[in-house]
Parts: C-alpha cells; structure tokens; sequence
C-alpha cells in the first residue's frame, strides 16, 4: 500500500475506533457535568447494552432477520433497558449519596461497576458471546481504502446521536434544567426544578448512548464478553477529559481526537504498536498540563 | 474488630486441620491445582475432571501401595495470587503430590511454595520458558514447553515458502515470550520479521494494526496470545483484505474461534499439545471421559489424565509417599506410555520429545494438518 493510502485507512480507522469513544464518552461527561460525579460504572452500562441488544437481536432475528430491520429495534430495546437500569443505579446507589463527600459516590460508584461485572461473569460464566448479524464487507473503495456500508452506518448513527444530544441540552426545557442544575443545585430547588428527575434524566439518556455504543459495538466487532467495558470506559473517560469534561461537544471531539491518536500512533515510523499507548497517554499528560481544562472545558475553581 | 478477626483466623486453622486430618485417615492425597473460577474455569474444569477419572480408574484397580487416591482441588483462578494461596493451602493439607497447572503465569510464583516443602509437582499444562528457570527441581513439565512450538512454528513457515512474517502478541508474559522466542529464532535463520506488534489484551478493535500489516505485506502473521482477541483479529485481517497465511499459538485451539470468527477462521493453521480427538491412544479415555461428564474433553485433559497416572506409577515405584522419594522417581521416569505419548524427562524436568501438532481450520473446526512442514512429516 502506498503511504498516503495507508494514512487515509487509518484516518478510516481512527473515526471508526472515535466514535465509539465518543459515544461512551458522552455519557461520563453528562453525568459529570451535571452532578461532578465520574461514573465508573459507565463503561459496564456499554457491556450490559451489548448483552441486552444481544438477547433481543436472538429474539427478534425469528421474524426480522440479522440485518438491520432486526438490528434497530434491538438496539432501541437496549438503549431503553439500560437507561432504565442506569437510572436505577442513581437511585440505588448514588441519589443517597447525593450530600456525601465526592469521594463516597466515587468509591459507589467503583462498586457498581465491579457489581455489574461480576454479574454478567456469573451469567455468562466467563465465555465470549458471539454476536452474530447477516451485515457483509460490502462498501466503498477509495483505491486500497475499503470503507464498508457497516463503518459508515456506525459513524452515521453516532453522529445523528450526538446531534440530538446536543440539540436537546442546548434547545429544551430539560436541557436548560440540567444546564441549570450544573451551576447551582439549590438555586435550582428555590426556583422549582425538580433536581432529581432531572438527573434521573441525565442518567436515562448517558446509559442508553452508552447501551447504543454497546450494541453497535457488539455488531461491528462481532464478539461480547462481560470485560468489555473496562477498557472501553477507561479510554472514554480519557477522551472526556481531553475533550473536557461536561461538555458534550467537547466528549466528542475528545473521542474522535483520541481514536485517530490511537491509529496513527500505531504508524509512526520506527517504533512499533508496542509504544501506542506511550504515545496516547504521554500526548494527554502534555495536553493537559498546557490546557488543563481540554478542548473546550471551562476553567473551574472547585475541582475533586 | 480484632477479636472477630482472630476468631475468624482460630476458625479456619480449625477447618483446614479437619480437612487434613479426614484425608490422611487412610488416602493418599493428590492436589489438583487447576482454574475452576474465573475466564479460564472452562480448561480448569476439564483438567480436574480427567484427574479425577484417572484417580477413579487407579482406585478401581485396588490404588496404589494398597490406599485409596484422594483428589483435593485448588483454585488458581489463573491469577498468580490466587494460586499461590492455593498452593500454601494443598501444602498445609500435607498433600502426597500435586497434579495440573494452567496458565504459566499462576504456575510460575507456586513453583517455589512446593519446592520450599518438597512436593512433587507434575505440571500438566503450562509451558512457558520462564518455568524451566524456576524449577527448584521438583516439578515436572510434561507438556513440551514455548522452545518446541517455536520449532514446530519455524518449520511449518520454512515449509510453506514462508519469508517474512508479523508477529502480533498482548505483551503477556505468555505470549510475549512465545513472539520474542519466535522473533529471535526467525531471525537466526536470516529471515525478516517484517511487523512485530503488541496490542492490549480486550482491545476488540484491531484496524490500526490490520492496516500496518497491510501496508508492510508479511507472507504470514502469527499470533502468539489466545483466542477470543485472535478470532477478533483474524476477522478483521480478512475483512481488511489482507489473504496470506495466518497462523495462531496454542492458545487458540478452542471451538470458540470459529463460533467467534465464522468463514475468516477457514485456512488458519493452529500450533498446538495433543488434544485427545487427534491422539490414537485416546479413544477408551474419550469414550470414558463422555460416558462420565456428559461432554467431549477438552484440551489439556488427555495431559492431565497422564499426568495423574504418572503420580501414581511414581508413588509405586517410590515404595512410599515420601516426597523425596517420588520426585527421585519422576526424575528416572523412562517412557511411560502416556495416551499423549510416552513420557521422559530431559535433565530440566521437561518434556523429552516435541508433542506439538499443527492443526488447520477446515468446515468450521481444528482438523489435523498433515501437509508439508508438520511435525513428523518429510
């Protein structure tokens, strides 16, 4: 392959890897956004998504096939599962916690990660699942760069996510509320809001893009384990802070930045994919040394 | 606090001299250290249901030196820690010997808790190099170790016309040794090892290496690490458009890769121990072994079957359970007909002969390959 064809696959490859991150990303800077809370349990939520879409696509593909027609509403399915899951998670574990110190939600929430993964271990009993759909190779080629419909469907569906998230913080009356609920949450209480179902929300909607993440991972790579959160939600949460965290453009950009860091750091010339990660994780430290806030984060005195 | 502590402390001594002392009324007991929680639970279980069947057929016969064969199991969960405290227990329980060890990882820091009480270790499993350093002289591998598979690898390469090959592991101690054993053997022999790659264990996206294999065109890439990232990242080679050889270390003889990878899995070649559906002399043990457990065995337990039987013809050679004895005995082992194949040991307790087999996807499953640059063949 000729070199600027290999660096176009690899742009190919960043955005497809990116917007997985982003997508999981989102939710991690909602959530902190609204209530200064990493939710660790993030990346696990994108693991219950997968088996949820999973379980359904199974039911589902008797009468609407392994194609997309049965891939959609499996999907729909699991966004909802999970949001609902993701909002009794809040009320369980972290709405309790609500006047604690940073640190007790934070540990909480390390639990409930743990929790969600030692149950789906139980379930599972360890095995990799095969996520099985009819979606072929079939696409475009951009000469040796092949580009299939699936990669595109993907970035696509992230992007039209993306959009309405932004559209709805930034264009709605609830959005305005959990804008709102970030600045202050008394005053917030004075004026009416009802905080917790706001963040009840908030909740609803990061869980359920992060089940999409799932699902739409689960159909792209083909294979599900209950582990497949970890190393998701480490890297998202990464590509939240780049991106800086709470705000929902920003985890976007973070996601995408962070995948075509990722590809391309596996190309530079004399080193092998054995540096990758030097690469990533030496830029992100030097990043935020001379932007502590990321990409469009604003400065903030009170930090945990 | 602390009383419940100490309390909890007296309770457990008390337990574990019960334990011990209900099995040394009359048995001679045997540890099983396998992985019976956790990813690898599957391959554990397997293990210790194929010691326990031998153990159950030596005991039928009458047992050995006249008592009765006890099998104790210890977890090692694949995890180095867990294994350890699985290794100190068995030796707090006075076991006569132990049989298993899965995940080289795990096996390597127990080494030392039986050398320090003298307990003979017959390793079933695990075969990484690092073993044989460690090896305080009572354990016994009889799984030919990383050295032969590099062997066996290099030959088939040769064989295939193969000239440059990628090398892809998750830097594991595993698999990062089986990729620097193969890298330093390939380039002995002059040839280029075009890519070497590491990648993260549980990465699921692969396209950035796929990419740069691509762009270096290796006739061969080799994946050292197991199989649920390998049939990841067969898929995504073939989905990239990359068609030359693909060949996987013996971590990835599993079904669960073609289940995982569907049509990319077709022509991959797989290094791998004897597993019983390719030895002849398996055939009773198969049928015996699905008679009793309902399912088909699984990799590692024709070698942990030989393992157990090698214990016990060591106890009866020794005369007595004492340690020092039966490990004098293993050491003297000379061809015991293993269904695996007959087993003696070179002077580092290992494996005197290659068993690795080369296995080829082929219908949806490992068949045995037989072709140009298998073990045995001209």
């Amino acid at each position: 392959m000729p070199l600027y064809e290999v660096l176009l696959q690899q742009f190919a490859n960043g955005l497809i890897l990116g917007s997985f991150y982003a997508l999981v990303a989102l939710g991690y800077s909602m959530v902190y956004g609204v209530i200064k809370l990493l939710n660790f349990a993030h990346g696990d939520l994108y693991m219950v998504g997968a088996f949820a879409g999973f379980g359904a696509l199974s039911l589902l593909s008797g009468w609407l096939g392994g194609g997309w027609g049965g891939i959609v509403p499996a999907m729909l399915f699991s966004m909802l599962a999970v949001g609902v899951l993701g909002v009794i998670i809040d009320r369980v574990a972290y709405r309790p916690l609500r006047e604690a110190p940073k640190l007790s939600v934070l540990i909480t929430a390390l639990a409930v990660s743990m929790l969600l993964e030692n149950v789906a271990l139980a379930f599972t009993g360890g095995q990799y699942t095969a996520f099985t759909t009819s979606l072929g190779f079939a696409g475009i080629n951009f000469g040796l760069v092949h580009v299939t419909w699936t990669q595109m469907v993907l970035v696509g569906t992230s992007v039209v996510l993306m959009v309405v998230l932004e559209l709805f913080v930034s264009g709605t009356r609830h959005g305005k509320a959990m804008r709102a609920i970030a600045i202050d949450q008394d005053a917030c209480r004075l004026m009416g809001i009802d905080v917790d179902r706001t963040i009840a929300l908030t909740f609803l909607i990061g869980s359920a893009l992060a089940a999409a993440a799932g699902v739409l991972a689960g159909v792209y790579y083909g294979s599900i384990n209950f582990f497949m959160g970890f190393l998701i939600g480490l890297k998202a949460f990464t590509a939240a802070v780049i991106g800086g965290i709470g705000s929902i453009p920003g985890a976007m950009m973070g996601g995408i930045l962070l995948g075509l860091l990722e590809a391309f750091g596996t190309q530079i010339p004399g080193i092998g994919s054995e540096w990758k990660d030097v690469f990533v994780f030496a830029f992100l430290i030097l990043f935020l040394v001379f932007r502590p806030t990321g990409l469009l984060g604003r400065p903030e005195v009170e930090r945990m | 606090m602390k009383t419940a502590r100490m309390l909890a402390a007296v309770g457990l001594f008390a337990l574990t001299l019960a334990g011990a002392s209900a099995a040394r009324a009359a048995d001679v007991t045997i540890g099983a250290q396998v992985p019976t929680s956790g990813s690898e639970a599957p391959y554990g279980i397997d293990m210790l249901n194929a010691i326990r069947m031998a153990a159950g057929e030596i005991n039928a016969k009458g047992g050995v030196l006249g008592q009765k064969i006890s099998i104790i199991p210890g977890d090692s969960a694949c995890d180095p820690q867990a294994a350890v405290n699985a290794a100190s227990k068995l030796v707090s329980q006075s076991v006569t010997g132990v049989v298993g060890g899965y995940c080289s990882g795990a096996t390597l820091p127990t080494l030392k808790v039986y050398g320090d009480a003298h307990v003979p270790f017959v390793i079933t499993a695990s075969n990484s190099t690092e073993l044989i350093g460690a090896n305080p002289g009572n354990a016994f591998m009889i799984n030919s170790t990383g050295f032969d598979q590099v062997k066996t690898a290099v030959n088939l390469f040769k064989a295939r016309g193969i000239k440059t090959l990628a090398i892809v592991n998750e830097g594991d101690a595993y698999s990062a040794n089986l990729a620097q054993l193969t890298r330093t053997a390939w380039e002995k022999l002059g040839k280029k090892v075009a890519d070497y790659e590491v990648v993260n264990k549980g990465q699921q996206d692969f396209s950035p290496v796929v990419t740069r294999i691509r762009e270096r065109n290796p006739d061969a890439v080799f994946w050292t690490a197991y199989y649920a990232d390998g049939a990841l990242l067969i898929k995504q080679l073939r989905q990239g458009g990359y068609a030359g050889m693909i060949a996987l270390g013996d971590g990835n003889n599993s079904p669960k890769l073609f289940e995982l990878a569907g049509a990319a899995a077709e022509g991959v070649f797989c290094f791998s121990n004897p597993t019983a559906n390719f030895l002849p002399a398996a055939r009773t043990f198969i049928e015996n072994y699905q008679k009793q457990f309902h399912q088909p065995p699984g990799p590692y337990s024709a070698l942990s079957y030989d393992g157990m039987m090698l214990m016990a013809h060591a106890i009866t050679v020794a005369g007595s359970t004492d340690r020092m004895k039966i490990i004098a005995a293993l050491k003297k082992t000379d061809n015991f007909p293993g269904i695996a194949g007959p087993i003696s040991f070179t002077p580092q307790n290992t494996l005197a002969r290659s068993n690795f087999v080369v296995l080829l996807g082929k219908g949806g499953q490992w068949t045995l390959y037989t072709g140009p640059g298998a073990p045995g063949a001209k």
